[in-house]
């Protein structure tokens, strides 16, 4: 067979290649972009893809180092030494794509039936004269209703804005409609041809997610991902309720800087997409409870004592210009409903985007990690939620060498034969160790026998040494990193990734005796958010972390609250959706199960 | 050390909850006097366990294993006390303040302070600043204690201060705080009597506090 078709997913594409051609040539070929930080040499990981269907050249040897044999199991190669030998299908993970996650769940998805909020209407209206004196509003209305649409509903700097259009540019317009009931709201003027954008957004505690997406063709036009400037006021969502609570200014000041930040973002898309304001006529914004009153202007007090309830958990819309977005002056911004005080919307979305996952009668779990993780079980028919507090450490914090996920942090370990080799982000000397580097080093080392069940470093290894009577091992030496210290990994670490990882667990095995169902009934488990991404997914699971399932039921989705931010921009049908699956899920609170400490803590230890 | 006593203080320590019920119930049977059991038994066997916490042997898991293994113990133990012999060291009320539901740490402490002879009155968590006066005037505490781990429940220890104060009850109790977000300095700011870190260190910051 000399001409071999290679479906590639989720993208959807198909490429037909010859005999010999690679997987990664396939998919260059193709127009996907994968990632190929060695050019193909085979001597990194990131063109790491999945096949599913068919037969490929065995695994050479450079793959079985830098894959593992675990994953090389689960179907995983590199694409630059695979060549297929017939048909294959491959599936092509959100982190080996150039072009980041959103594409994966997309592709999962299929096409969003475009269905937005607000629609173009282009007028062509003959002018007034002597022998038709009717006003411009008049006029309008006509034409609209020679349409078969509603009349015109506009506030009075839109009305005068349509009257000057008009006049500018020779009795024409295009006017962004929101159908609302019996009217046609009046959203923006612009002239003929102009685009019609929306904005989805993903506020997280950490970083903003800002996407500019085209409303007719739903094509995505620039996005950003940005820090969340209220990191100023308080690292995670409680701090800043607590700054919140200290008086009205200070919260004030928490909801300005936000949407300070969000203008300055759009100001910038606009410049380099040739947009004006104006043509940005609707808003999506999802994110945690704490971020979503915060964003809206809500109060946040009692998101920070027992028991905890928001003050909005059904979807709210109010116009743009409320809390002074700088966007098309009649548009509006819609928040999907919040589950409960600390799952929220953005949970919503994620559940949005992943729904083919979710579809009748399978049995999935989706997690989102952060400094709380939000978990949801769907099995027969029924939905539940909770919130765990797994705390920073996956975001370097708490940390002997911790640092957030930049260049020089570590974020694989290898360990063999007493040997350490650490992989750094960027390539660089380390600098100090990331989340997801600290959860497989963990790993590495229960791998080897470093660590016991305990969590306790064993004395007795080459590496570990005590300092100030409290084991460390020596991950990298001083000669090594770039500021001459050595990087260690504490059994305080050890400690905190233990709780982190319990907190998780222990939230899942609640969800999964609340459903009355074994982990291996599991049979999509969606791992979502920026963690989420990068973590190890062996790692995860040697930690326990993760129930023992095979890997190929995991799907690291990328961030799907941002892709159901922007599909809910486009489609009013999920939007309804959405207020669905709010209401239909159960959200236990882990806090009052009197089973929650006992599984706590049994989940810290290995196994 | 006798033998009987050498298995008991290894059960803490080790937190065999069965195996300590045993040697206990053996032990007093072999006309072992109560208190030694306790002291030289359960207390100390609880206070190795804090030097293990302390030097990063055992982390939160051991400690609410012994724990549950030294409660077990003294259920049994408790009859053959006399009442200067339980809770000589001292009484503590304790509780996660209003607003704040984690109770793990404060549960924690708990124990570790009634293995080390306290007695301990645990309020629960959620628990108003008027709870804690009302227990500390009821039943003549020496010790409040108190637990919050958000930085927006945090405040409500000064007000529960504030709150003992208006009783007139705050000079004839110590008041000490932890949790997360706890630190020293803010202990010295709402004018706690001290501060632990962690539940080990609440026993000796209890036992200097009423010396």
């Amino acid at each position: 067979m000399s001409q071999i078709t290679v479906t590639l997913q989720p993208v959807g594409r198909r490429i037909v290649i010859e005999r010999g051609a690679t997987l990664l040539e396939a998919a260059q070929r193709a127009g996907v972009e994968m990632v190929a930080s060695c050019g193909g040499l085979g001597v990194c990981s990131t063109c790491k893809v999945r096949v599913i269907q068919g037969r490929v050249t065995p695994p050479v040897e450079t793959e079985l180092e830098e894959l593992g044999e675990e994953l090389i199991r689960a179907g995983y190669r590199l694409a630059c030494q695979t060549e297929p030998l017939e048909d294959v299908r491959v599936e092509i993970p959100p982190e080996s794509l150039v072009a980041g996650q959103s594409l994966q769940v997309e592709g999962r998805e299929g096409r969003v039936t475009l269905d937005p909020a607000v629609v173009a209407i282009d007028l062509q209206l003959t002018p007034p004269s002597l022998d038709d004196l009717r006003s411009d509003l008049t006029r309008v209305n006509a034409a609209l209703r020679a349409m078969g649409l509603p009349p015109l509903s506009a506030g009075l700097r839109l009305l005068g804005a349509l009257s000057q259009q008009l006049r500018q540019e020779n009795w024409q317009a295009r006017l962004a409609i929101r159908p609302e009931g019996g009217a046609s709201a009046l959203v923006s003027v612009l002239p003929r041809g102009a685009r019609l954008a929306g904005l989805a957004m993903d506020l997280g505690s950490t970083k903003l997610a800002l996407f500019l997406v085209d409303l007719e063709s739903g094509a995505l036009l620039a996005q950003a991902g940005v820090m969340n400037p209220q990191i100023s006021f308080g690292e995670d969502v409680v701090s800043r309720i607590a700054y919140a609570n200290r008086g009205e200014e200070q919260r004030k000041q928490l909801q300005t800087r936000l949407v300070e930040t969000i203008n300055q973002t759009l100001a910038e898309f606009c410049q380099r997409e040739g947009l004006c304001a104006d043509q940005i006529v609707d808003v999506v914004a999802v994110g945690n409870t704490a971020m979503h009153h915060l964003f809206a202007g809500l109060p946040v007090a009692p998101l920070g004592h027992a028991p905890y309830t928001p003050v909005v958990s059904e979807p709210l819309t109010f116009p743009a210009a409320e809390i002074g977005l700088r966007v098309a002056p009649g548009a509006q911004v819609y928040l999907p409903p919040n589950i409960a005080g600390y799952v929220g919307a953005d949970h919503v979305a994620a559940l949005i985007a992943t729904r083919s996952y979710l579809a009748a009668g399978r049995t999935a779990l989706l997690v989102d990690i952060g400094t709380n993780t939000e978990i949801s079980l769907i099995h027969g028919g029924r939905m539940y939620a909770c919130s765990c507090a797994s705390g920073p450490a996956f975001e370097g914090a708490h940390i002997h060498d911790g640092m957030r996920a930049a260049p020089g942090a570590i974020e694989r370990v290898h360990l063999s034969e007493g040997q350490v080799r650490v992989v750094t982000i960027g390539g660089q000397a380390p600098v100090g160790i990331c989340g997801s580097g600290i959860l497989n080093a963990v790993a590495e080392l229960l791998d080897a026998g470093v660590i016991d069940a305990r969590g306790v470093l064993r004395a007795g290894h080459s590496r570990v040494r005590p300092a100030n009577g409290k084991a460390e091992f020596v991950l990298a030496d001083s000669a090594e990193t770039a500021h001459g210290r050595e990087i260690v990994v504490t059994r305080k670490d050890v400690n905190e990734i233990q709780l982190a990882k319990g907190a998780i667990r222990a939230g899942l095995e609640i969800l999964l005796k609340e459903a009355g169902i074994p982990a291996d009934r599991v049979e999509d488990f969606i791992v979502a958010g920026a963690f989420g991404t990068h973590l190890d997914l062996p790692s995860a699971l040697r930690v326990g972390m993760f129930p023992p399932l095979p890997l190929e039921r995991f799907h690291q989705v990328g961030n799907a609250a941002g892709v159901g931010a922007r599909q809910m921009l486009l489609s009013r049908a999920l939007r309804r959706e959405a207020a669905e699956v709010a209401r239909e899920v159960t959200y236990i609170e882990l806090t009052t199960r009197p089973d929650f400490t006992p599984t706590f803590v049994e989940c810290m230890y290995f196994t | 050390m006798d033998e009987k006593l050498k298995a008991i203080y290894q059960c803490i320590v080790e937190g065999d909850n069965n195996g300590v019920q045993e040697h206990v119930r053996a032990a007093l049977e072999s006309g072992m006097d109560a208190g030694t059991i306790l002291n030289e038994g359960l207390i100390a066997g609880m206070a190795e366990v804090g030097r293990l916490f302390e030097e990063g042997e055992y982390f939160v898991p051991e400690m609410l294993i012994s724990a549950r293994a030294m409660k077990s113990a003294m259920a049994i133990l408790k009859p053959h006390l006399t009442s200067e012999q339980v809770g000589f060291a001292g009484r503590v009320a304790i509780g996660t303040v209003k607003g704040d539901l984690h109770d793990i740490g404060k549960n924690l402490v708990g124990l570790m302070l009634e293995g080390a002879g306290f007695q301990v009155i645990d309020l629960g968590s959620d628990v108003a600043p008027e709870k804690f006066v009302e227990a500390a005037k009821n039943n003549d505490v020496d010790i409040v204690a108190m637990s919050a781990l958000l930085t927006t429940t945090m405040v409500n220890m000064k007000s529960t201060i504030a709150a003992l104060e208006e009783a007139g009850v705050r000079e004839k109790v110590k008041v000490m705080i932890g949790g997360a977000p706890v630190t020293e300095a803010y202990a010295r700011q709402i004018g706690a009597d001290g501060y632990a870190p962690d539940a080990s260190r609440a026993v000796a910051l209890a036992k200097s506090l009423l010396s």
